[in-house]
């Protein structure tokens, strides 16, 4: 997106000294000044949104704009800051792409806390600009400390230690917490926290890692069968482990969400890593096996599946637990059409949960499909600058890196907007910036974070334009 | 506030969504569509000629580099200082008497610079470290060829175990290893030259 030629045509770019003939090429700041145009764009949209909720819900508008409004700005302002100090080269377009779905978040749960009456530290809308402040300060530390993602590969074994802690954590006895079923959160006081969101970072960084190292063996030998070498008996251990584990989360944590995501993370990395499809084969088999296994032995995985292929049954319709919510943000996504009732003048609260795990089909709803499409289409060029990025990467860990943390958020993405629409059984995950929620913002602003200094460092080498 | 004017407004934050999207993607279409080819202004630049005189600075500069470390060291320096666009004579003697039995293999040890010996850049070096170097006409490769020759992603030179080997990413005109076409990583020997599309270079001491 940048052209070269043109810095280094520009007067403030000294002239190479013609003994040494290095041309060092330096745009400088010019990805930041693309970066500052979107950022502002974006906090005017987002600003906007707040408005219209406001007219359109309540007739007029007041100053919660400015507390919702200003304090995601300010902070995207203060990432966009320290980026043009630590991460010059970094691609421009991450920040604003999340900056925009955090704050359409925003503005569709404060709509729902209208709904509900909600105000003052009582509201959604609040406890997520402040969790927002606190994701973005953390991304920004993030971006701030780890200088070069080289050093993420040192501990390795330290991010699967990690992550395993992470995951345990909701088990134990007194911070633990229940809650719909899945025993997920933990409860510290008035806190309470997703560990498990966290957690798929640093496996992203323990896969890439332990895939790095081990990748030969786990790709050069096998027996070919059918056309497609599958790997030997004893390399199959990491992921009958990882399977195992996922079970494990579905069993005892009744997530079906977070050990689809986990697995499919490890699947998509080791095929990456190898680049034999016997893998993603291998992968998806196990998963569809352990899936209906857990679907004829587990009542709560049974009761999702019934939910998914009959919603429309009366009987479980009106069943406790049963397909009432999925069926009514159906009703509301067609309710909203094609162009949407208008920010702030649909009923999406009627929807349980309309704010963090539905707020796919409360922005259908209101924005329509146009307005659907839209976000989906951010998601993707958000994913698409993640996997470019990886791409364009010099070294095999950040490469691997780069891919898991932008395919965790894809294969969240379509794990919770295919549940929302009936595409596959509804599991419980969070809309990544989107859906009200402390632990997931801040785990997908540091995969922002990570994105961001994993494409300085790519764009940061000494360069020769012939 | 009426409610056509309501119905505008959020007519309006959807076209605001799509804008953003729009700007997004024009931004970032050299991305998507790759860099613009850039003609070269002397077709004689092309692959053909350049081979000549590299084959020939390569041959001398390892039988220099054979015979003696400070000759070896001048014959590499000596590429650089002419400055681009002038033809490139090879301004030293090959040591008489040294047999060409190849080489030694560029390692991290023994080679420190890529200097590129034909083609529109001729004569400029770039220091080697021991982390690869793409080449390629994409912004983000390490080395951007931008002629009609070379490919997005075309070719990277990275380091197997100390040494440097070349690898083609599946170009559409090739990368050549000293005449032969590359078509699995090989090592990199020092002072052998490599052509992508109009421009070869070689790595040095």
């Amino acid at each position: 997106m940048t052209n070269p030629t043109a810095s280094v045509a520009t007067p403030d770019q000294p002239a190479p000294t013609p003994g040494r003939g290095i041309r060092r090429i330096r745009v400088p700041q010019k990805l930041r000044n693309v970066e500052l145009f979107l950022v502002i764009f974006v906090c005017a949209v987002n600003a906007l949104a707040v408005v219209l909720v406001q007219f359109g819900a309540l007739g007029y508008a007041d100053g919660t704009v400015v507390t919702l409004g200003a304090g995601l700005s300010i902070l995207v302002f203060g990432m966009h800051i320290a980026l043009r100090f630590v991460a010059t080269n970094a691609d421009p377009f991450i920040l604003p792409i999340a900056a925009l779905l955090n704050g359409i978040g925003i503005a569709m749960i404060y709509r729902i806390d209208i709904a509900e009456n909600l105000t003052g530290w009582e509201s959604t809308a609040v406890r997520q600009v402040v969790w927002s402040g606190i994701a973005i300060a953390l991304a920004i530390v993030v971006v701030v400390v780890i200088r070069n993602h080289r050093v993420l590969q040192r501990y390795t074994y330290l991010a699967m230690l990690i992550a395993a802690i992470l995951l345990l954590l909701p088990m134990l006895p007194v911070i633990g917490q229940e809650i719909y079923g899945a025993r997920v959160w933990i409860h510290v006081g008035a806190f309470s926290f997703q560990p498990g969101e966290v957690a798929k970072i640093a496996l992203a960084v323990f896969f890439a890692g332990y895939l790095v190292s081990r990748r030969d063996s786990l790709s050069m030998v096998g027996t070919k069968v059918l056309g497609m070498r599958f790997p030997r008996a004893r390399d199959l251990g990491p992921i009958l482990l990882l399977w195992a584990m996922s079970m494990a989360i579905i069993i005892f944590q009744r997530d079906l969400g977070t050990a689809l995501l986990y697995f499919g993370l490890f699947v998509v990395m080791i095929y990456v890593a190898t680049g034999r499809a016997s893998w993603v084969v291998l992968g998806v088999g196990l998963f569809l096996a352990g899936a209906v296994i857990a679907g004829q032995v587990l009542v709560y995985v049974n009761d999702r599946f019934t939910n998914w292929l009959d919603a429309f049954n009366p009987e479980i319709y009106d069943a406790t637990g049963g397909s009432y919510q999925l069926v009514q943000g159906l009703f509301g996504l067609a309710n909203g059409g094609l162009i949407g009732t208008g920010l702030g003048e649909g009923r999406p609260d009627i929807t349980p949960l309309a704010q963090s795990d539905y707020i796919i089909a409360s922005l259908g709803e209101e924005l329509g499909l146009a307005g659907l499409f839209a976000i989906l289409a951010l998601y993707l060029l958000f994913i698409s600058r993640g996997l470019r990025i990886s791409f364009a990467g010099q070294d095999d860990f950040g490469r691997l890196l780069g891919v898991g943390l932008s395919f965790t958020v894809a294969l969240q993405c379509f794990i919770v907007i295919g549940g929302v629409t009936r595409v596959i059984p509804l599991t419980g995950l969070t809309t990544p910036f989107l859906a009200a929620g402390g632990s997931s913002l801040v785990a997908n602003w540091i995969i922002v974070a990570l994105l961001l200094r994993l494409s300085d460092t790519v764009r940061n080498q000494p360069r020769l334009v012939i | 506030m009426s409610e056509l004017t309501l119905l505008i407004l959020q007519l309006a934050f959807l076209a605001l969504l799509w804008v953003f999207i729009f700007i997004v993607v024009y931004t970032m279409r050299s991305d998507l569509f790759g860099q613009r080819v850039r003609k070269l202004k002397d077709a004689a630049a092309g692959p053909a000629p350049a081979s000549g005189p590299a084959m020939a600075g390569a041959a001398a500069a390892g039988a220099a580099a054979g015979a003696a470390r400070p000759a070896g060291a001048a014959a590499a320096g000596a590429p650089t200082t002419p400055p681009p666009g002038t033809p490139k004579v090879p301004t030293f003697i090959p040591a008489p008497g040294t047999e060409l039995s190849g080489p030694p293999r560029a390692s991290t040890a023994n080679a420190g610079r890529l200097v590129i010996t034909s083609g529109p850049k001729s004569g400029t070096d770039i220091p080697l470290g021991t982390e690869p170097l793409t080449i390629g006409r994409s912004t983000d490769s390490s080395v951007v060829i931008r002629d009609d020759y070379t490919s997005t992603h075309h070719a990277r030179l990275m380091v197997w175990g100390e040494e440097w080997v070349i690898q083609d990413l599946d170009s559409t005109n090739g990368t050549f290893l000293d005449g032969q076409r590359v078509t699995a990583p090989v090592h990199v020997p020092l002072n052998t030259p490599i052509r992508i599309g109009a421009t070869t270079f070689e790595l040095r001491r």
